[in-house]
């Protein structure tokens, strides 16, 4: 890896977030809105120290400072390479949005929902500024723990049983992982640190070494990114907690195991390895599998979000299946896809939560004619819903485009089934919810004059501004972030150059 | 010779010293004794902190009380492994101290308070003794100090089930003391030395006879005992969990780690033979009983509803992975098992305070009881969490870095499977701890249970507590400071 210069901006950025927390500490309870702005601002800060590194990133410049180590090769780092830059960006901007989403959503226990938001993205933005799997480790560790009150926050008996079973998954997945990396200390001679093209070798170790060092590796970050079968927790996650916090745990969370893993592929083992341990085939059938059975999980689901949920377990393995193609394309498309798809799920699962508070429906079955009622959440949502399925011109259209030419260039154009087949399935379970949103109505029998009676379009009163802004927003940034790609800051001008490193 | 070289036996001698003339305070003046008592140990400590430093980590300080040469005189053999023991004791002993007066004024009849000071110098300067002598038979000396007071603290309050808990320690612990005693006499008998140093000569020389093989592993079994080694640990849990809280702090936090240790220096500094069968087969031995215990204590710990009980059997579980540090036989292996005699000794000690808080103020002890207490005493409940954080060994407290090296240390001693079993301790370990937060802050309390208004633990018991808690954390993320001298002092040993 190049030559990184000192800077304190990363270790900023980590930080900053808590400063919502001493603003919660801060302040009586009766300055409850002024709070709430000050949260606000401090995610919108955070925001702003992320982006002020964007034109040094893109002139290929990394930045690094030293936290703490315990020896020599075992040391907490944070380093702002463009990978790691890229995801930090996504985690960041979605983070603002939920937070402002939040502000009108929370209706209780403000104080802890904010105060466990903040963290969890300090946390994050420490997962993705890691400069080695220990550092690495350590932050995803800590904010697996801390996003666990956001996902019971509800505390309803549904809530507290999702959250009993998130942590059984993660506390096993956590332990899995501690073993990977120890492994990996193990046999990779104490370099734990990313390297541009990998940093293991069959050199030091053997290989049946260096697959066990993989396996535990996609097993432990595979529960966060929901490979199937170590998804269980997230379809009763995702309809326990609050919206924002789902949009965050699909828009983000996830993605941290599915950061991982892009960080195990390119970093830690590098393609050639890979491509010689011959791992990727099982990468790739896992995915595969994932893709087609979260999605025909997904049809059979009337909660909106937990079939929202259904469709990120198959969405998140795009990026896995994008990242075992072992292909310039393929690894474009999956890592862009960490960003398009926290846009377009973070979108979704903020309209489910517009709905439930100004409806309170939760089924699918009982939103006929909800669209006249909520129409700018519901086109958002339709928006967002086109993208997933791959419509022309929006970021899902550029993922599938990515992958399918990936999978010409792997020379495996099975994938492109799949592909197909997942696009196919997304329309079958998203088609229904806008029908039913704009084309069904209670009452739409036909009166005895012949005609139906639409209801009346309401626009402008659907719902607070706090809610309905993030939502437009993500649905405007789906079309946008689809056609231009390659503006500086989007997702094409930052991966494309990591991409072309390692695939030249 | 620098004045510095005499620190060591002051920081023994004057806790026992204080303990000698703390009775005359305590008949002119009672109420200063909890005061007083402070006074030996914190300079103890301050001792300590001076001597980190002066000691390099790959030799060691010997001190020959009086001038007299070993293996006449009486040694006093301190390597950097022995003080950084010392200053855990002498921290932890501190800040349990600081905690007992108003624990201890409210649980102990006056009489018995002046008593209570009195013991609880004489088992730190016993514990301090213990872990600096260089000579086998002191070695034996302090053991029996340590045990004689242990047990009266136990049973202090003087209720029909301390004593009872006492009376099981006894009858574990007095035969383990005739052991060791025994052992002694062998060794004796058979080098005709004490001289720890001067044993592993002799016994290097001489190489192994039945007598030693004997004698080894009675010191193990005796030690063992004491250390609450699988399946040597039966009297721990309700001794444990019925003694006054900052006495189970200071027994779960620090007696058992301490007799631990001595197995170490039995081991590596006197049985120096240590690629013969004898070493290594008990190692297995001992390494079979600490997965069993590892395994033993964590589940015991989460069937259990009195909160004190299920921390004494989370020891249990600990001092598993302490032995299993051990049996490793790399350095990794021995820095993960004194950085977690560190951890384990600052968290334990804290969630037994934090239990204490319980009691003292609300007289709870079920696990149950705890539903909804973060409400009331928000601040003992943060930091019992930071604690079993630790205990749980999540990033980034200093339970994480022991669990590391642990684990490493097995790894590179090629044991995988140890490596598997300190994993599944710590689930284990998530389980029974977070159980007990998750009812602390996401369960509401029974109608009553806690009043409106806060009323936290007094600010003296409160700090003791939270200093434990931000040390886990302080060593977690300051690993630094200690590790790479401890690496190359377990190197040394080895």
């Amino acid at each position: 890896m190049q030559e990184s210069t000192f800077s304190v901006i990363p270790l900023l950025a980590v930080l900053l977030p808590w400063a919502s927390l001493l603003a919660i500490l801060a302040f009586p309870k009766r300055a409850e809105r002024l709070r709430l702005w000050l949260c606000f601002l401090g995610s919108l800060a955070t925001f702003g120290v992320v982006l002020s590194l964007l034109p040094g990133v893109l002139d290929g410049n990394t930045y690094t400072i030293k936290l703490a180590s315990v020896v020599e090769s075992l040391e907490m780092r944070l380093t702002v390479d463009t990978l790691g830059y890229y995801f930090a960006l996504v985690v960041a901007f979605l983070w603002m949005l939920a937070t402002v989403y939040s502000m009108s959503y929370i209706d209780h226990k403000h104080n802890r929902f904010f105060a466990f938001m903040a963290m969890c993205e300090s946390f994050m933005l420490g997962c993705a500024f890691s400069a080695n799997m220990f550092t690495y480790f350590i932050f995803y560790e800590m904010m697996t723990f801390g996003s666990y009150p956001l996902i019971i926050h509800e505390e309803t008996t549904m809530a507290r049983r999702a959250g009993y079973k998130y942590l059984v998954y993660a506390i096993a997945a956590g332990t899995v992982l501690f073993f990977a990396i120890v492994a990996h200390y193990f046999w990779g001679d104490g370099q734990l640190g990313f390297g541009s093209y990998g940093v293991l070798s069959l050199e030091f170790a053997s290989r049946a070494a260096l697959m066990t060092v993989f396996f535990t590796y996609l097993a432990g970050f595979g529960v966060k990114a929901a490979i199937m079968p170590l998804h269980g927790w997230v379809p009763d996650a995702h309809p326990a907690a609050p919206s924002p916090a789902s949009a965050l745990l699909s828009g983000v969370i996830l993605k941290a195991g599915a950061f991982g893993i892009i960080r195990v592929c390119f970093n830690v083992f590098g393609a050639d390895l890979l491509r010689e341990l011959e791992v990727y085939v099982v990468m790739a059938s896992l995915a595969c599998i994932t893709i087609v059975v979260a999605s025909v999980f997904a049809l059979t689901q009337d909660n909106l979000k937990r079939r929202l949920a259904y469709s990120s377990i198959g969405q998140v393995s795009y990026i896995i299946l994008g990242l075992a193609m072992l292909a310039h394309d393929g690894a474009l498309g999956g890592v862009m896809h960490l960003a398009h798809h926290a846009l377009m799920k973070g979108c979704l699962f903020l309209c489910a939560g517009v709905i439930l508070v100004k409806t309170g429906k939760k089924n699918i079955s009982e939103m006929a004619g909800i669209g006249y009622q909520l129409p700018i959440t519901m086109i958002c949502f339709s928006v967002a819903a086109l993208a997933m399925m791959g419509t022309p011109p929006s970021v899902g259209f550029v993922t599938k485009w990515l992958l399918g030419s990936g999978s010409l260039q792997a020379g495996l154009p099975v994938y492109i089934v799949v592909l197909l087949a997942s696009a196919l399935l997304n329309a079958a379970y998203f088609l229904p919810i806008i029908y039913i949103a704009f084309f069904r109505w209670e009452g739409d029998e036909v009166d005895e004059h012949g005609e139906r009676h639409h209801p009346k379009l309401v626009f402008g009163k659907e719902a607070d501004h706090k809610l309905v802004v993030p939502v437009v927003v993500l649905a405007a940034l789906v079309v946008i972030v689809g056609i231009w790609s390659n503006v500086p800051g989007f997702p094409y001008s930052l991966v494309s150059k990591v991409v072309n490193v390692i695939f030249p | 010779m620098g004045a510095w070289r005499h620190f060591p036996i002051f920081m023994i001698t004057l806790p026992l010293l204080g303990a000698v003339l703390l009775p005359f305070l305590g008949y002119a003046r009672e109420r200063w004794v909890p005061y007083a008592a402070l006074l030996p140990l914190g300079t103890s400590t301050l001792l300590g902190l001076l001597l980190m430093g002066r000691i390099p980590a790959d030799g060691f300080l010997s001190y020959h009380l009086g001038g007299w040469e070993p293996p006449f005189g009486i040694e006093i053999r301190l390597d950097y492994v022995g003080l950084f023991l010392m200053l855990v004791v002498c921290g932890i002993t501190f800040l349990a101290l600081v905690y007992s007066r108003r624990y201890i004024g409210k649980e102990v009849s006056g009489g018995q308070r002046t008593a209570y000071y009195v013991l609880y110098l004489l088992l730190s300067g016993a514990m301090l003794g213990f872990v600096a002598t260089g000579d086998i038979f002191n070695l034996f000396v302090f053991m029996e100090i340590l045990a004689l007071s242990s047990y009266a603290l136990v049973a202090i309050t003087g209720n029909r089930n301390p004593v009872r808990a006492a009376f099981k320690y006894i009858l574990m612990g007095a035969p383990s003391s005739i052991m060791v005693l025994l052992a002694v006499g062998f060794l004796y008998s058979a080098t005709g030395t004490l001289n720890m140093a001067d044993l592993a000569r002799r016994i290097a020389e001489s190489g192994y006879t039945e007598v030693l093989i004997v004698s080894y592993i009675l010191l193990v079994v005796g030690f063992g005992v004491k250390a609450a080694l699988f399946p040597l640990h039966m009297w721990l849990p309700d001794a444990h969990s019925i003694a006054p809280s900052p006495i189970s702090a200071l027994l779960s936090g620090l007696l058992v780690e301490v007799c631990a240790f001595a197995l170490v220096r039995i081991t590596f500094s006197v049985f120096t033979l240590r690629s013969s069968d004898l070493v290594m087969g008990t190692a297995d031995a001992v390494g079979v009983a600490a997965v069993a215990a590892v395994l033993y204590g964590g589940i015991m710990a989460i069937l259990q509803k009195d909160l004190k009980m299920m921390i004494a059997y989370s020891t249990v579980s600990h001092v598993g992975y302490i032995f299993l540090g051990i049996t490793a036989f790399t350095a990794e292996g021995l820095t993960g098992a004194m950085y977690h005699m560190l951890d384990h000794g600052l968290a334990k000690a804290c969630l037994f305070l934090c239990a204490g808080n319980f009691i003292y103020l609300k007289g709870y002890r079920r696990i149950e009881d705890l539903k909804g207490a973060w409400s009331q005493m928000p601040w003992t409940c943060f930091a019992f969490a930071l604690a079993s954080l630790s205990v749980i060994g999540i990033p980034p407290t200093a339970g994480f870095i022991s669990k590391w090296y642990l684990i490493l240390g097995n790894v590179k001693g090629g044991k995988w499977l140890y490596a598997v079993v300190l994993l599944a301790g710590s689930i284990l370990a998530a389980v029974y701890c977070l159980r007990v937060i998750y009812y602390m802050f996401f369960q509401a309390g029974k109608e009553g249970a806690w009043e409106e208004s806060w009323r936290d633990a007094p600010p003296a018991m409160l700090a003791p507590v939270w200093t434990l808690s931000l040390a886990t954390l302080f060593f977690g993320i300051f690993s630094s400071l200690l590790i790479p001298s401890l690496l190359k002092a377990a190197a040394y040993l080895l």
